[in-house]
């Protein structure tokens, strides 16, 4: 991997050679949904099918149609099908961090992971990324509690301001700056879990301490690269469904999914893009100190699978002792 | 030397006289401004000097004589302290006894006593629910009074200690919303009496579309006021949770001293505007209005050039909007204006010479509130062009100039002939202006209409109340929401069904003009409407308006089978479908308790469409029919003229199942469930 390389364009290497990965979180994705919108569905297929009042849905959007639907007595409780939905989503949430390992591993390996790699790494880091989640849980928690608790007392200082547009401005600079200290965070805790599985670390303390130590040294280059992103993904979702109100005709349904499918599924590449970003930021500086005395290009290095799973190797220097 | 001076002396007196005429007749020609101070304050002299009487001004309108029966003068002489948002007032109440009988003791509403934790207002919002405050979270800030500090009746002497706090409403002897003055000497028949009233009055934190917000204040109910003498008796409820005003037409002479940096708008006409050291007063004049509401802040932007030209005179439109909505200026105008040209047209002229538009200080409970000439919106610094709720509510408040402020109904008892009958128009007058569908939205392909929003409020409480219910005797604040505005609107857009849309409006138009500038009951509304359609509707009124049994038609089923099913069955498949003959049968429920005609269309497979008629008396009906062609979709009201029916769903039935309208809406929610998904793995994982 070159060190001349920008993080974000090797990153979107990784991702462009490992699309498959993405393919299959959105098949995930697509299927967990499905799950969660049975109840829902089911309910609205009892109330609409049959009923020439909900061909004001389909002509235009009636949202009073809607709201109606929703009042009615067999539909049932809203909360069974907000349930079903959350439990779901909450699925996608395990399982996506289940399966991380394996991505990690496949975007630093040089060639395509083999399947029982892939898996083999996902169980290997299970209980890292569980102890992982808590660990980066309970911290952004902290923090994300102690920055909405200072942005609702400001909220409500700007609220007593005779200057109306006080609180929408210190509303969205606070989320602003929110956002850009949980991305901070995220940004550790991504890096940390990359060391976890790409050195094999079973301290996950010690991934962590890394990570810390890595982004104190680049404190803006990986947090700028995760802006870029997250600007793609709201660029993504703003232009998905733009597209999706004005170009798709309200009577297509079959244009409105495949429209909103597409832009969940693009909406996913930004999120492998930072995981790549991760990768590429932990070969090129975190395996080993790079010194360049005559001036390689990156070539296709096999990894050094270690006796307790995979390990990539990419540099030609030695690795660092790990610490233990 | 005396010759010179009476040389000098008669031309002056006579340049004088004339000059004092050539203002009067400016100031009855003429927008209400500056020149009418001096013959406003002219006659208030001589109210105050010679025998008691109402004056017989227009300077507000747009007629040459009264429009109402006066009863009432106030004349207040207000001071407000801006930072300690109390106003100290002199009131000097003339009142004329046409009640063909001698009185003896005289109610006074003291509306800002609400504002207490003990009131009945108070505990009411606690327990059935209130727009404004929650008032487990009260502070003492927020508390409201209103103190009769002396009273004074003229002839007869002070009789502050003659004050009782009544509750006629209620056992709740901590509320102070009503107090009773006895007088020594009853006023005869015909007379008038005069009371001479001084009082502070403390605003509330906004509460009720009153008080105090930052820098903003809304000067709503803030004076003593007399109860209304109807039907034989006193009316003067205490202030409840649900309930708003009544009280007589009169004349209103209102002084307001405020900081210098106010910016001030009132009802009625101002006539003068006198400053002094770091205050300023104004002077505002009102004919034939039952109240009077104002407002100061420091940062009112005004938009004050608009005039309507009237059918009785010109209306100029005051617009006082929060800095930061400046933009939506022309918005607030547009719709003001258009509101203006409906209600002139369908219902009967405007005849006030001003009406004053606020918009009002953002998150205060002092939003979307009608006095008479003098209205609050409701807006945000963000509203975008398709969401039509500044239009909204400018149109409600500004109907209110007829349904309240005109026809002037007691809305203590009889709230749905206000917020009932403004919402009926509401829907006609936003639906003629912003479109049937699209008229609270039309943004981002998603649509709602006011219709659809008013039939919504009401099913959600349908078997709660009936309309004819005192507003204070509601179940809860949802279902006096619901009932007064919304199922009121819906009954009367159902009955145009019944007697013609054009009847219905004819209907109005009459209502209005017989009973502008008095207290209609609800039997003088409802007997306008037989009048007008020649009709007895007693029947749907009963069951509307005075009961509560609720509408819910159904298409039960809908089959087709051949009519020789059993050859059929043996030839299955061998015959020409075209030349088959099927039995269909399409069956129709009441569910509800609400009987009424409904009109059936019944369309087939062949695009063949047949219209029934069902009266609905008996549960439930079946419509047999024998054609070379199945049934493909029964449809309950086919023109949707029917509000009031709770599931417009069952309303029809098609043979065959449109899966597409579920798809859709199914569409979206996967769509949100897997994008929660993956916003919460980007953020955990």
């Amino acid at each position: 991997m070159s060190e001349h390389k920008g993080l974000l364009s090797s990153g979107w290497s990784m991702v462009a050679r490992n699309k498959r990965y993405i393919f299959w979180f959105y098949v995930l994705n697509v299927a967990l949904a499905r799950f969660g919108a049975a109840a829902f569905s089911n309910q609205v297929h009892e109330i609409l099918d049959h009923s020439l009042l909900s061909d004001r849905l389909v002509h235009g959007f009636d949202l009073s149609v809607l709201i109606e639907m929703i009042a009615r007595p067999e539909f049932g409780p809203t909360s069974a099908s907000v349930g079903a939905a959350t439990a779901c989503a909450a699925l996608f949430f395990f399982a996506t961090a289940l399966f991380l390992p394996g991505v990690l591993q496949g975007y630093a390996s040089a060639y395509r992971l083999p399947r029982e790699d892939f898996f083999r790494a996902c169980g290997r880091n299970l209980w890292r990324f569980i102890r992982l989640l808590i660990v980066a849980g309970i911290v952004m928690g902290i923090a994300a509690a102690a920055l909405f608790g200072l942005h609702g007392v400001l909220e409500r200082k700007a609220a007593e301001s005779t200057n109306e547009l006080l609180l929408p401005e210190v509303r969205f600079a606070g989320l602003a700056v929110i956002f850009l200290v949980m991305a901070a965070l995220r940004v550790r805790f991504d890096l940390a879990q990359a060391d976890v599985v790409l050195s094999d670390q079973p301290a996950v303390r010690k991934s962590i301490g890394t990570a810390f130590r890595h982004t104190l040294q680049n404190p803006g280059r990986l947090l700028a690269s995760y802006v870029v992103t997250t600007i793609f993904a709201a660029a993504v979702l703003v232009g998905g469904i733009f597209v999706w109100l004005n170009f798709v005709p309200p009577a297509s349904v079959a244009g409105a999914v495949v429209v909103s499918q597409l832009t969940l599924l693009l909406l996913l590449i930004p999120r492998f893009w930072q995981r790549g970003v991760m990768v590429t930021y932990y070969l090129q500086h975190m395996v080993a100190p790079i010194v360049v005395q005559s001036f390689t290009p990156a070539s296709v290095v096999p990894p050094v699978i270690s006796q307790h799973g995979p390990t990539p190797v990419a540099p030609s220097t030695p690795p660092e002792p790990q610490a233990s | 030397m005396k010759i010179r001076w009476m040389i000098l002396f008669f031309p002056a007196v006579s340049v004088i006289v004339l000059s004092l005429l050539v203002q009067h007749h400016a100031a009855r020609a003429a927008a209400p401004q500056g020149a009418l101070a001096a013959a406003s304050v002219a006659n208030a002299a001589s109210v105050a000097a010679g025998p008691l009487t109402i004056p017989d001004t227009t300077l507000a309108i747009n007629s040459d004589k009264p429009m109402s029966q006066r009863v009432v003068h106030y004349e207040i002489d207000a001071k407000y302290d801006a930072a300690q948002h109390t106003v100290n007032a002199t009131e000097v109440l003339t009142y004329h006894n046409l009640t063909g009988q001698s009185l003896d003791h005289f109610p006074f509403h003291l509306y800002q006593n609400a504002f207490q934790p003990n009131s009945t207002f108070v505990r009411e919002a606690k327990v059935a629910g209130n727009r404004d405050t929650g008032y487990d979270k009260w502070e003492t800030k927020e508390y409201g009074s209103e103190d009769i500090k002396n009273l004074e009746v003229v002839g007869q002497g002070d009789l502050t200690s003659q004050i009782q706090y009544i509750q006629p409403d209620d056992a709740n002897k901590d509320d102070k919303t009503v107090a009773d003055v006895h007088l020594p000497k009853p006023v005869a028949a015909g007379d008038y009496v005069q009371f001479k009233i001084a009082f502070q009055t403390k605003f509330p934190e906004t509460q009720a579309r009153s008080g105090w917000k930052r820098d903003f204040v809304l000067g709503g109910q803030w004076f003593p006021k007399v109860g209304v003498w109807w039907h034989g008796a006193w009316n003067c409820h205490q202030y409840h949770a649900t309930t708003e005003f009544f009280a007589d037409f009169g004349v209103y002479d209102v002084k307001l001293t405020v900081p210098q940096y106010e910016v001030v708008g009132a009802s009625g006409v101002k006539v003068s505007e006198v400053s002094a050291g770091n205050t300023k007063t104004l002077t505002y004049h009102g004919d034939d209005i039952h109240d009077f509401a104002w407002t100061a802040s420091p940062r009112y932007k005004v938009k004050e050039d608009g005039v309507f030209q009237g059918q009785m005179g010109p209306v100029h439109m005051r617009i006082l909007m929060q800095p930061a909505h400046w933009s939506q200026a022309e918005r607030h105008e547009k719709i003001l204006r258009e509101s203006l040209e409906h209600f002139e047209s369908w219902y009967g002229p405007y005849p006030y010479k001003t009406i004053t538009l606020v918009d009002p200080e953002p998150d205060s409970a002092a939003g979307g509130m009608e006095y008479p000439t003098f209205i609050t919106g409701d807006s945000s610094w963000f509203m975008p062009d398709g969401l039509y709720l500044p239009e909204l509510v400018v149109e409600h408040e500004f109907g209110h100039q007829y349904w309240y402020g005109m026809v002037a109904t007691n809305e203590f008892e009889d709230a749905w002939m206000d917020e009932g009958i403004n919402s009926y128009t509401e829907v006609k007058v936003l639906d003629s202006i912003l479109g049937k569908n699209t008229s609270i939205m039309n943004l981002a392909g998603a649509t709602v209409g006011e219709r659809e929003e008013q039939r919504l409020s009401y099913i959600r409480v349908a078997d709660l109340d009936p309309i004819a219910e005192k507003a204070y005797d509601y179940y809860s604040y949802g279902s006096y929401g619901g009932i007064t505005y919304g199922k009121t609107a819906s009954v009367l857009v159902t009955l145009e069904s019944v007697i013609g849309e054009d009847t219905m409006a004819k209907a109005m138009r009459a209502y209005f003009m017989k009973y502008r500038f008095t207290h209609p009951t609800k039997e003088d509304f409802l007997k306008t409407i037989e009048e007008v359609s020649g009709r007895d509707l007693r029947w749907y009124f009963n069951q509307a308006i005075y009961g509560s049994p609720v509408m819910d038609y159904a298409v039960l089923k809908v089959e087709s089978f051949p009519v020789n099913w059993y050859d059929e069955k043996k030839d299955s498949g061998k015959k020409d479908d075209k030349e088959t003959f099927y039995r269909s049968y399409v069956s129709l429920q009441r569910k509800g308790d609400f009987v009424m005609p409904v009109d059936v269309e019944v369309k087939f497979e062949n695009g063949e469409k047949i219209r029934e008629h069902w009266d609905g008396a008996s549960r439930w009906t079946k419509f047999t029919y024998e054609k070379k062609s199945k049934v493909e979709s029964a449809e309950i009201d086919p023109d949707y003229k029917i509000v009031i029916d709770r599931n417009d769903f069952n309303n029809s039935y098609t043979a065959e199942a449109n899966r597409k309208p579920a798809r859709k809406i199914e569409n979206y929610w996967q769509f949100v469930t897997q994008w929660i998904g993956q916003a919460l793995a980007w953020w955990a994982v």
